[in-house]
């Protein structure tokens, strides 16, 4: 399945890029989508623990099953104010 | 509850957002809160802030503390306003405002909703030197 993937804030820098998308297995979680991102973005690694992850507008931990159509955000920890 | 958000990047009216202020007969506390871009962060002096958004989710986000705010305290309203992209020093970013029977859920609801949205509202912010 293709999963789109969109980033915010610094991870732009760290990917160079704004958005991508990558083809897992059915059935694949969170956390299998960010071993494959973390091999074509290296510099995502060091941000892995404070890495938020959103599918659609809600957050989601690294163990939800990804669905094919499923839009997934990576962004660091928030800042409004 | 009423509420009213905007998360935009025209500059912030105050003047115009008192004055649309309204207060039924049996609420006793409207506290508002400004927060303001300052010049120095992380002890470097700064021009400004560029603040980035995910827009539809952070819309999505406020309305969730939203519902929970009111599960919490009687509030009348919530009204806030956050600016994105460039927000010069001095100049404000964030408005909030709680219309509360009394001044202690007011001030305790505005202060939950701020220090909440720091922690889950996809809202960034980038010093400009």
């Amino acid at each position: 399945m293709e999963i789109a993937v969109h980033f915010y804030s610094y991870f732009k820098e760290l990917t160079g890029c704004t958005r991508t998308t990558v083809t897992l297995a059915p059935d694949c979680s969170i956390a299998d989508l960010m071993k494959q991102l973390i091999g074509l973005f290296p510099k995502l690694a060091a941000m892995q623990n404070s890495t938020l992850i959103a599918v659609g507008v809600d957050y989601q931990t690294r163990s939800y099953r990804l669905q094919e159509g499923d839009e997934v955000s990576l962004f660091p920890p928030v800042q409004g104010g | 509850m009423k509420r009213q958000l905007t998360i935009a990047a025209e500059p912030i009216d105050e003047a115009g957002l008192l004055s649309k202020r309204k207060v039924s007969e049996n609420m006793g506390a409207a506290v508002y809160f400004l927060g303001v871009v300052r010049g120095q962060e992380d002890n470097k002096t700064i021009r400004a802030i560029e603040y980035e958004s995910f827009h539809q989710m952070a819309e999505h986000q406020f309305n969730l503390l939203f519902d929970q705010l009111e599960k919490r305290w009687p509030i009348e309203s919530v009204r806030l306003v956050h600016r994105i992209g460039r927000v010069l020093v001095n100049e404000p970013s964030l408005w909030v405002e709680v219309v509360a029977p009394h001044r202690g859920e007011a001030f305790a609801a505005c202060q939950w909703l701020i220090d909440e949205m720091k922690r889950v509202v996809p809202i960034w912010k980038r010093p400009v030197p």
